[in-house]
């Protein structure tokens, strides 16, 4: 994109109707060379524009695969702790503060599709050591219930599972 | 210059005139081997990169292995790298075939990318994909659906789910997300899937990668007429677009009506390149943008930058003739619904994907995702860009360009991207002089591929 200048030649042939515009709002069939002003201004915001999606992208890419190490975590502690290898383990990251690296995990107690049998939750946080997280507490949740709620839950243990049963 | 000097360039030229050939057979071989391996380890079986589907590429099973994250993000990867390495030497290429013209002498790189070279390679990869499975999304199966509502069942996809008829045969391959979400595509679009309906649902698959096939092959043709008219280098062109990993993988392998909506896009910049100008052409033009617009809505955003482009009373007529027939035929086929356009995409507009840009700055920040003020904002944002182009296209700049970067603007600002909708704006950015263009949407795209990236820093078990 060309900077247009001030001083505007005569309009194309057709197009004296235009002639009552302001020469600066005058439209053109092409664009005139100019001083290359808004060349610069608009790569200019264009190179800002790119660093920014840019920044933001690794950033993003960053906080995935800093989410994933955590998950892979959260998974081999889940397994280690109830001596189960199930991989049908649901992860809730929520339920404990969206941004607050405080995972709930649930899954099984013994063989079965998911949901078919009682579920042990855990709630995980914590740094990464050797591969795991510590857990801090959970609960149990009924067979056959759609949603963890604490309606559905019984047997809260540890100090995360504090107040999330039904009293 | 001295003598040593300009014999040190020679020899260079020479050099590389021999290297780059090869280098651009080995870049081939790359994208190709790239694109087998994701389709034959597609046909594989379940993965979760290939959407339950009808089986339709069984006979390339037992060649690959379960298509993983791993293997899939590095074919991608390596396609990325093959095709940015063809667009440079297709770039010296086209400097190299520009200097023949001129002076009648081969340039140094004119040989290393010719022109069937260019379509053999297309055309291979095109294939590859379309033998296979459908590739990383299930829209194709929302598509089939909606036509069997109407044809079948005789329900109004503009006001039904495919949740509606949950004991059709298509609908167990419908996307979880888009059970209870009538169509938003266009009622041509919807009009044109219904006579694939009687084929079943594997024959209605075929069709639908067929039309997008077809579609890319029409639309890299354009490129192809766009680019020699307004003299650019029509090899290189069509392989910056037909050879773009995003266009290859992910549209075609989708099967996506992005790319019928491409084809009435560039159907209507053809229109418009000839070098008289002519009213009929112009008007042509136009109806061709509004029939694009009666695939996917998005491409309407041209018509104004090519009105006030020409400043004639053609392409207003084109608009409004087109508008009135395809509102009749709509209304006719849907009722109102069918043409309530806004409706669908305010809809739509109100969704967020972890893949736009949006999304990623709002994380940027530290906030959880995208909020209400963000659409505004967003929206705010892109009515500046919108207007400041529309008073450059008023003050002489390129039309297409315009285009081109109001189509860029549309899926930077989106807070729901996907893959296809940064194709969007590649085939006009071949055919523009400004490069910026072609440059900030390569760049986009590189960072969709770059975001996709997380599961190789940290495999997922």
């Amino acid at each position: 994109m060309n900077d247009s200048p001030a001083i505007e030649t005569a309009l194309p042939a057709g197009e004296e109707r235009w002639r009552r515009l302001p020469p600066w709002l005058r439209p053109r069939t092409v664009e005139l060379r100019g001083s290359g002003q808004m060349w610069l201004i608009e790569t200019t915001l264009l190179v800002l524009v790119g660093v920014l999606l840019a920044t933001a992208t690794v950033n993003d890419l960053v906080r995935e695969a800093g989410i994933n190490h955590r998950l892979i975590a959260d998974l081999k502690t889940w397994r280690q702790y109830t001596g189960h290898d199930y991989h049908n383990i649901s992860v809730d990251q929520e339920m404990l503060g969206a941004s607050s690296q405080r995972e709930v995990l649930c899954g099984n107690t013994s063989p079965g599709a998911p949901k078919s049998r009682t579920q042990i939750c855990l709630a995980i946080w914590g740094p990464v050591v050797n591969g795991m997280r510590t857990v801090h507490g959970g609960w149990y949740v009924r067979a056959h219930v759609e949603n963890d709620l604490p309606p559905n839950r019984y047997g809260c243990f540890g100090p995360a599972g504090q107040g999330r049963c039904p009293e | 210059m001295s003598v040593a000097i300009q014999s040190e360039r020679g020899a260079a030229h020479v050099r590389s005139e021999r290297w780059a050939p090869a280098l651009a057979t080995l870049l081939a071989l790359l994208l190709v081997a790239a694109a087998a391996e994701i389709v034959l380890d597609g046909a594989a079986g379940i993965s979760p990169l290939i959407p339950k589907s009808p089986e339709i590429a069984g006979w390339l099973e037992g060649i690959g292995e379960r298509l993983g994250y791993r293997v899939f993000l590095i074919a991608l990867l390596v396609s990325t790298g093959a095709y940015a390495g063809l667009v440079v030497l297709a770039g010296r290429a086209s400097i190299g075939r520009a200097s023949v013209d001129r002076a009648s002498v081969a340039g140094p790189h004119a040989g290393a990318i010719s022109k069937r070279w260019a379509i053999v390679l297309i055309a291979a990869l095109q294939l590859i994909v379309f033998v296979g499975p459908i590739l990383l999304s299930t829209d194709v199966f929302s598509y089939i659906a909606y036509a069997r509502m109407g044809v079948e069942h005789g329900l109004n996809p503009y006001l039904h789910g495919p949740v509606a008829i949950a004991g059709d045969p298509v609908s167990t391959y419908v996307g979880h997300d888009w059970e209870r979400v009538a169509t938003a595509y266009g009622p041509l679009y919807t009009l044109l899937s219904y006579p694939l309906v009687p084929l079943g649902v594997v024959g209605a698959l075929w069709g639908m990668k067929l039309e997008a096939l077809l579609a890319s092959a029409g639309t890299l043709a354009l490129v192809w007429r766009c680019a020699r008219a307004r003299g650019f280098d029509p090899v290189a062109a069509i392989l910056v677009v037909g050879a773009n990993p995003l266009y290859v993988i992910y549209g075609l392998g989708g099967a996506h009506n992005d790319l019928i909506m491409m084809l009435a896009m560039m159907a209507a910049v053809s229109l418009t390149v000839a070098s008289t100008p002519s009213g009929r052409r112009e008007a042509g033009a136009a109806a061709a943008v509004v029939a694009g617009a009666l695939v996917k809505a998005t491409v309407a955003v041209l018509l104004p930058f090519m009105i006030v482009s020409r400043r004639r009373l053609a392409p207003i007529l084109g608009t409004l003739a087109a508008l009135a027939l395809g509102a009749l035929i709509g209304y006719a086929a849907f009722g109102i619904h069918g043409i309530d356009v806004v409706a669908a995409l305010n809809r739509d507009a109100a969704f967020v994907s972890t893949d736009s840009f949006a999304t990623e700055i709002a994380h940027l920040f530290g906030k959880p995702g995208v909020f209400p003020i963000d659409h505004d904002l967003l929206k705010a944002g892109l009515v500046l860009i919108l207007a400041h182009l529309l008073w450059r296209t008023w003050r002489g700049y390129d039309w297409v360009a315009a285009s081109g970067w109001a189509l860029l603007a549309i899926s930077v600002t989106s807070t729901w991207l996907l893959a296809w909708y940064i194709l969007w704006p590649l085939p006009l950015a071949v055919i523009t002089r400004d490069r910026r263009l072609l440059a900030a949407t390569l760049a986009v795209q590189a960072l969709f591929v770059a975001h996709q990236l997380s599961p190789l820093l940290v495999p997922v078990q």
